[in-house]
């Protein structure tokens, strides 16, 4: 048994040298957030390569030593519904990849990812170290992909790609939301019925569309179908925007009926219905600081909405829709704690809930074997005056300059000079 | 300056009769209240730990160590809670935008001519707005309700307690000034740039308001001249005819109304104060003012507070240069001259502008400057009031104000603190231990028609 991981270990060096730096960095003597809901401990974590390799709170030794006595140390913060890489300045359509015309349920925003985005170094030097990034809705209630992205820095897109499909139902000023229920039940009674061995070449998928009377009105390309095969067999998370109780209540019904996996995000009035919310294992995504009744389907908006849904043991995550600031998701989630939600799961909400619920692999949690995406925190995370002293992504200490932090030295600093001669 | 400004109001008063629209606000039923043994931030700058508060007749009567009580107080131990004045948004659409954001009650741009002078944000207010409630558990005690940003001038702002009441005149801020709502930039360009109209660029903006200001000077040049008459004469002459649009540019210039003005980018902001040169108003405030930080001594120098978001950015071009640092350094500009403002322009931020402030503090204190929590404190309270013209009533606890307080259960500064008690004009206007607290008729029974709306 020793001897074999021990094997493992020697060729997992053998297979990383040369290609990432082998030193281990120490994080000493830190109060460890876990991620998973556990009471903060204090401790030490060894990372080796890209990975945790060590969590104890016994001495461990590193060949570079971090002593972080008195600081917070959590994974990285992992907001689920953002358009960090491709909107760059949101009045600007010509900054846009966020939607399409053309495709409905398909539409994936994957390569229109811009790691070189101002937003993303800005971001991550508050603690954001990968992001579910979701595109505008599409004509049909349910449709278009959303991917997960690491914040690496690096030119070459780091993450996985359609990962989640979106949705969304609720009060438009347009369609009945009766009629938007049809075409969700439409969509998923017509993708239940396809089989793997329909789903060959485009042209085959064609004529599946044309034989399909709801296929066909919403001119849907093959692309769609797949996306819509997908959903319906392959258990692709599904994240439904919507807000009224009643409107909570009928996905729930649709979820049972097609077996999705349904994540509803905004939920506004979910206090309303939180016990069937429990019931069905529902996650949710939510904006703990908005307390708005901003339309009709939002009428129960509540600053308490978190707590109350975490006494229910539902999982929750949370967004933050103000414009280009993804980070505040600590701010909402500090709120969240000082109306009621354990600080543990504030945490848990930012950074493992969203790994668990959309599958992302090993990262948003501090446990051995882990990838190291890591904050050490000047101070409590969700305190909105704290910001990260150190952040490792993929066990790497990455630079924290953003375009903001040199805008500011530009303006207070060498004052002297013409502001166009500065740094 | 408040002086010349009355002196003003009296001659303009006198010309056409008593100003319409005027405040009737009546204050709820106050206590004499003792607060025993607080932590103190007076919005002047100052920290006072463990530290009495006296309320009587609903001003503030003293500040002190072990003040002594009599049984008329009402007396509230606040040991280890902390004491700040009521907090001022300079920045608000409530009641012009309201909750819910339908169509049939937006009403904060009237974005059909680019300078709509004449219109007044009072006349769009809705009164049920159900965000007062919600700002007043923020601590929110008043606010500056704008127009939009849609035209160069877009009207007038009114001031407003937060005490929801059935008419906009009983909300109203008894003596505070009417403000001038401008705006430079994108929106107006854009909104009328799109009609194929002017103004289509920035130097369209520019023409727009000195345009405006030409027809404003010589509007109060036939009313200054009508105004020098003696009695005799002006019996015999006709007073020049009333101007809605015009009545507010000459206050503007008359220095008895305000001006506010939304502007993100540095150079035009400057631009804005030339043209207030040429026509000789002052600025109050620039609002948003992304890049404030760039020309903060320009703002110092001249008097103009920066209201300004601790971090809203990249929503369009003109806000892509944000600094978290910039009310800091607005603040900090002439070594300390400067004014600085944490506003909100949102209903969410409203309630929580002492987290605003926390943040734009602790940016400031990265960049390097010396700037305490209570000095910070003056960004939501005095300085809002300043710019509002409501400073000698309140904004901060000194003797013979307003006694509009905030009881925090936590230092403010922090994301935990929660609002404990609102006081108003000495009266309690909200309690979080009692649950006392306002609902406007839009929250009654509307989800269940046994409760109000957030009651569960």
């Amino acid at each position: 048994m020793m001897n074999s991981s021990k094997k493992v270990i020697f060729i997992f060096l053998i297979f990383f040298n040369g290609v990432i730096n082998s030193e281990s960095t120490l994080i000493q003597n830190v109060t460890i957030y876990d991620g998973k809901n556990n009471d903060a401990f204090i401790g030490n974590v060894l990372i080796e390569d890209n990975k945790i390799s060590r969590v104890s709170s016994s001495n461990l030794r590193g060949d570079l030593v971090i002593d972080a006595t008195g600081k917070i140390l959590t994974p990285g913060i992992i907001p689920t519904d953002t358009d960090i890489g491709i909107v760059e300045i949101g009045a600007l359509s010509v900054t846009r990849d966020d939607s399409s015309d053309l495709y409905q349920i398909g539409f994936s925003i994957y390569d229109a990812f811009n790691p070189n985005s101002v937003l993303i170094p800005w971001n991550r030097s508050n603690g954001i170290t990968s992001t579910l990034t979701l595109p505008q809705n599409t004509d049909s209630p349910i449709g278009g992909l959303g991917s997960f992205f690491v914040l690496d820095g690096n030119i070459e897109i780091s993450g996985s790609k359609d990962v989640v499909m979106i949705g969304r139902v609720g009060a438009s000023g347009g369609e009945s939301r009766a009629e938007t229920f049809s075409i969700m039940e439409d969509l998923l009674e017509f993708a239940s019925s396809l089989e793997s061995r329909d789903m060959g070449s485009y042209k085959e998928i064609a004529e599946l569309i044309d034989d399909s009377p709801i296929a066909e009105t919403m001119e849907l390309h093959p692309r769609d179908l797949q996306a819509l095969y997908k959903l319906v067999n392959d258990d692709l998370p599904l994240i439904i925007n919507a807000n009224r109780a009643s409107d909570l209540l009928k996905l729930i019904e649709i979820k049972r009926k097609y077996d999705l996996n349904l994540i509803i995000m905004g939920a506004q009035e979910a206090g309303l219905v939180a016990n069937q919310i429990a019931e069905n294992d529902i996650p949710l995504i939510i904006n703990p600081i908005n307390n708005i009744p901003e339309s009709f389907d939002e009428l129960a908006a509540n600053i308490e909405l978190a707590a109350k849904l975490e006494k229910l043991g539902i999982t929750i995550m949370f967004n933050a829709p103000r414009s280009h600031n993804f980070h505040l998701v600590r701010q909402g989630a500090g709120v969240a704690v000082a109306n009621g939600m354990s600080y543990a799961g504030a945490i848990k909400a930012l950074t493992l809930s969203p790994v668990e619920v959309f599958n992302l692999g090993d990262r948003g949690q501090i446990a051995k074997g882990k990838i190291a995406d890591l904050i050490i925190w000047d101070a409590d995370p969700l305190e909105p005056s704290s910001m990260p002293e150190k952040v490792f992504i993929n066990g790497k200490d990455v630079d924290l300059t953003s375009r903001m932090t040199r805008l500011t030295d530009r303006y207070t600093k060498n004052k002297e000079k013409p502001n166009g001669y500065r740094n | 300056m408040t002086k010349l400004i009355k002196y003003y109001f009296l001659i303009f008063a006198c010309f056409i009769q008593a100003e319409p629209f005027q405040s009737t606000y009546e204050p709820l039923p106050s206590e004499n209240i003792l607060i025993r043994n607080a932590n103190i931030y007076d919005g002047e700058g100052n920290e006072f730990i463990e530290t009495d508060l006296l309320i009587q007749n609903r001003k503030i009567v003293a500040i002190g160590k072990d003040l002594p009580s009599t049984n008329d107080f009402k007396v509230i131990d606040a040991s280890d809670k902390w004491v700040t004045p009521g907090i001022i948004d300079i920045h608000s659409h409530m009641g012009v935008y309201p909750a819910p954001g339908v169509s049939t009650s937006s009403d904060g741009n009237e974005a059909t001519s680019p300078v709509t002078a004449d219109v007044w944000a009072e006349h769009s207010i809705w009164v049920q707005d159900p965000q007062y409630a919600l700002a007043l558990k923020g601590g929110v005690t008043a606010f500056h309700i704008l127009p939009g940003s849609a035209n160069l001038i877009g009207g007038r702002g009114v001031t407003v307690k937060n005490l929801q009441r059935n008419t906009i005149n009983s909300m109203k801020f008894p003596d505070a000034p009417h403000s001038l709502k401008m705006a430079c930039g994108e929106n107006p360009k854009r909104v009328y740039g799109n009609r194929q109209q002017a103004p289509s660029t920035r130097m369209g903006n520019a023409a727009g308001y000195r345009k405006s200001w030409i027809q404003a000077e010589a509007y109060l040049n036939r009313l200054n001249e009508y105004e020098s008459k003696s009695d005799d004469a002006k019996e015999m002459g006709y007073a020049p005819q009333r101007d809605l649009e015009m009545e507010t540019l000459a206050g503007v210039l008359r220095g008895e109304i305000l001006v506010h003005n939304h502007c993100y980018r540095a150079e035009e902001m400057a631009t804005m104060i030339n043209i207030a040169n040429e026509f000789n108003y002052k600025i109050t405030a620039f609002h948003h003012g992304v890049e404030a930080y760039k020309i903060a001594d320009l703002l110092a120098e001249n008097n103009i507070c920066g209201a300004l978001w601790a971090d809203w950015w990249g929503f369009k071009h003109e806000a892509y240069d944000m600094v978290q640092a910039n009310i800091a350094i607005v603040d900090q500009a002439l070594n300390g001259k400067g004014c600085a403002i944490v506003h909100s322009d949102d209903a969410i931020g409203i309630q929580h502008l002492n987290q605003e402030a926390s943040k734009a503090l602790s940016a400031g204190l990265r960049a390097g400057f010396d700037i305490t929590k209570a000095r910070a404190m003056n960004w939501i309270t005095s300085n809002p009031a300043k710019a509002a013209g409501i400073y000698e009533q309140t904004g901060s606890l000194v003797v013979g104000k307003n006694a509009d307080v905030v009881i925090w259960s936590k230092n403010p500064f922090s994301v935990y603190a929660l609002v404990e008690k609102v006081f108003i004009d000495g009266a309690t206007a909200y309690d979080k231990e009692s649950d006392f607290q306002p609902a406007s008729d839009f929250d009654v029974g509307i989800i269940s028609p046994n409760k109000n709306r957030i009651k569960e």
